[in-house]
């Protein structure tokens, strides 16, 4: 902004100095001109005045000699007499001053040529006293002395003028000079100043540039410690999650081991019931009986006693495979987790339909349709982009609305190096406020009709961002959902390791 | 059985060890059972004071061994115990909750002679631990060396 400021008035100054010279020059020319001119009517005034006393030599020579050569030089210079005068009236017409001295040269021009006339048609006459008289005549010498004076008036005047437009052309070419060293310093200062400006900015760019250098190494090195970090809590979950699952499940072997010990023990204990109720009911028994017999035969109090005893170890039994399911699927995403993915060129399209093939049967029973459009191929996981679409695909077949035939769409596209996949569905939908809740493990929405164990979308979820790509869903209830599933079209193994 | 096979049963869980125990028992087999609920404890009596396991030269012995113990893991003593040259012979079972593919795979790379995953169902804890009793009594146990 400043330096165009600059730019701008430098080339303001240097057009202000280029017109003002420009005009200054033109001024001076002008003087000078009306200078020369001076000179020219001084010039004037002096030709004129050699031209009269031209004739009157040649007049006094003709007077003395009757040589008819002068009165030829006579002719000439009388000739030319008026002539000058006009020349002079012309060169001075801008003047009245001079017009007036000229208007009574003019008068006492005419007077004394007609006197060398007189003087002359005297001698012609053969009368030469009476020529000299005639120019001995007072008048005639006033009139000399008239022109002389007038003359000299003239020349005053012009001498004058001619000091004067000295005077104007110097102060001309002093404003010129000025206005030119004014212009040029003016110039060079602002050039010192863009100069400096232009230094300052290089000096603050380069600080800059440095500066971002060194935030440059500052930030990878910090992206560095980062990912180090972050890989290595993800190492330590992984970890954690193992040993957890593993620690979880040792006690349950235990848990489930005694209490179908006491399962058995119960078998033992009842059998022995029955058969001592038995023998005090009507005969004496063998004890063998209770051990060898099959299930005893219980009444009343005694029964209740054995329902209730199965029916607490059928709760705890029931907890501990629910347990124990959800310690295996903690352990199979842990394992997920460490399984390292190999990237391919995968026909996803066949993959698909590999998919389709393996739930006709489910679909059949859904009265589902599955609509499988044109799949831009990727290269990634194979296994992992599996799991990721049969998981969907389950999920789309097992969530449809009753009495609704299933209708079950797989697009694809591509978009700035990544591939998008929808799969959508006219199933009973998810309500928003469970969008989220339905990506977190064990976490199930909607309602819960089928078997599951919240286990399917979280382990997609981990998968697709595994493979640096992002899943979301839309849907309402009742009005089916839309899963999308943007995942990189060429998947490395560089890609994973900066991401996990 | 002139002679008989000892058992040494490492498991630090004592619940373990009893429920298996049980089940060996009930499965028919009689021989002595040695439990060791640590490795250091179990490596000392294998090995010896000497830590050479010559104490055992000549010795029928069957190790059930579970992976995840509080001092030692099991794949430290399954390896100590096969690069052993009076132990190497032993059968060793192991029998643990891990039933990670690549744990499983190690163990049998170190010499492993079965390998059992405690399930948490208990009829086919009970069943595995039964085979297993099975396989004592088929087991060839390794001639006395002399």
């Amino acid at each position: 902004m400043l330096q165009a400021l600059l730019l701008a008035a430098g080339f303001l100054v240097l057009v202000a100095v280029s017109v003002s010279s420009v005009i200054l020059v033109n001024k001076a020319r002008e003087q000078n001109s009306l200078l020369v001119h001076t000179v020219e009517v001084e010039n004037q005034i002096s030709s004129l005045l050699l031209e009269i006393r031209r004739a009157e030599s040649a007049t006094r020579a003709y007077q003395l000699t009757s040589a008819p050569r002068y009165l030829s030089e006579y002719e000439t210079a009388r000739d030319s007499v008026l002539p000058a005068l006009e020349q002079l009236a012309k060169l001075v017409s801008d003047n009245p001053d001079q017009m007036a001295g000229i208007a009574k040269l003019n008068d006492l021009m005419r007077q004394r040529l007609a006197d060398f006339a007189r003087a002359i048609d005297s001698v012609k006459d053969n009368n030469v006293a009476a020529s000299i008289d005639v120019l001995r005549d007072s008048a005639s010498i006033e009139t000399v002395q008239a022109i002389t004076d007038v003359s000299r008036a003239m020349r005053v005047q012009e001498d004058r003028l001619f000091a004067r437009r000295t005077a104007n052309v110097d102060q001309t070419q002093i404003l010129a000079s000025t206005v030119t060293i004014a212009g040029s310093c003016m110039v060079i200062a602002l050039g010192a100043v863009a100069v400096f400006l232009l230094r300052r900015s290089a000096r603050v760019r380069d600080e800059a540039e440095a500066k971002l250098r060194d935030l440059a190494v500052t930030l990878e090195t910090t992206v560095d410690e980062r990912t180090a970090d972050l890989r290595e809590a993800n190492d330590e979950i992984q970890r954690f999650a193992y040993i957890v699952s593993h620690d979880l499940r040792s006690p349950l072997v235990n848990i489930m081991g005694f209490t179908s010990e006491l399962e058995e023990l119960r078998g033992d204990i009842f059998r022995r019931i029955a058969a001592l109720s038995r023998t005090a009911a009507f005969a004496p028994a063998t004890p063998d009986d209770a051990t060898a017999g099959a299930e005893p035969e219980l009444e009343g109090g005694d029964k209740q006693l054995s329902d209730d005893f199965n029916e607490s170890l059928g709760f705890i039994k029931s907890s501990i495979a629910k347990m124990d399911r959800l310690i295996t699927a903690i352990l199979n995403l842990t394992r997920e987790g460490r399984r390292q993915f190999k990237p391919e060129r995968i026909d996803v399209c066949a993959l698909i339909n590999g998919i389709t093939k393996t739930v006709a049967h489910q679909a059949a029973e859904a009265e589902a349709t599955i609509h499988v459009g044109a799949l831009p191929n990727i290269a990634s996981d194979r296994l992992a982009l599996e799991q990721i679409f049969s998981n969907l695909i389950d999920n789309a077949l097992k969530y449809l609305r009753d009495g609704v035939p299933g209708e079950i769409s797989i697009e694809g596209r591509t978009k700035l190096g990544f591939a998008i996949f929808e799969i959508a569905d006219n199933g009973r939908g998810i309500d928003p406020k469970d969008h989220q809740r339905i990506f977190d493990l064990f976490r199930r929405a909607g309602t819960q009709d089928k078997p599951g164990q919240g286990i399917g979308l979280a382990h997609v979820r981990a998968l697709v961002r595994r493979l640096g790509g992002t899943m979301s869903v839309a849907s309402e209830l009742h009005k089916g959902s839309k899963f999308t599933i943007t995942l990189p079209i060429n998947w490395t193994e560089k890609q994973r390791d900066n991401k996990s | 059985m002139s002679n008989p096979v000892t058992i040494i049963m490492i498991e630090d869980d004592e619940g373990h060890a009893r429920l298996i125990e049980r089940n060996i028992r009930r499965s028919g087999v009689n021989n002595e059972i040695v439990p060791f609920t640590n490795g250091t404890a179990a490596i000392s009596y294998l090995f010896g004071a000497d830590g050479t396991g010559a104490e055992h030269k000549g010795r029928a012995l069957l190790i059930l061994l579970d992976l995840n113990l509080p001092d030692t893991t099991g794949i430290d003593i399954l390896k100590r115990v096969k690069e052993n040259k009076y132990l190497k012979s032993t059968p060793v079972v192991v029998l643990t909750t891990t039933d990670d593919s690549q744990e499983i795979k190690r163990c049998y790379e170190l010499g492993c002679n079965v390998y059992i995953t405690k399930p948490v169902n208990y009829e086919s804890f009970a069943n595995a631990i039964r085979q297993l009793g099975l396989f004592f009594s088929v087991i060839q146990v390794p001639p006395a060396a002399t």
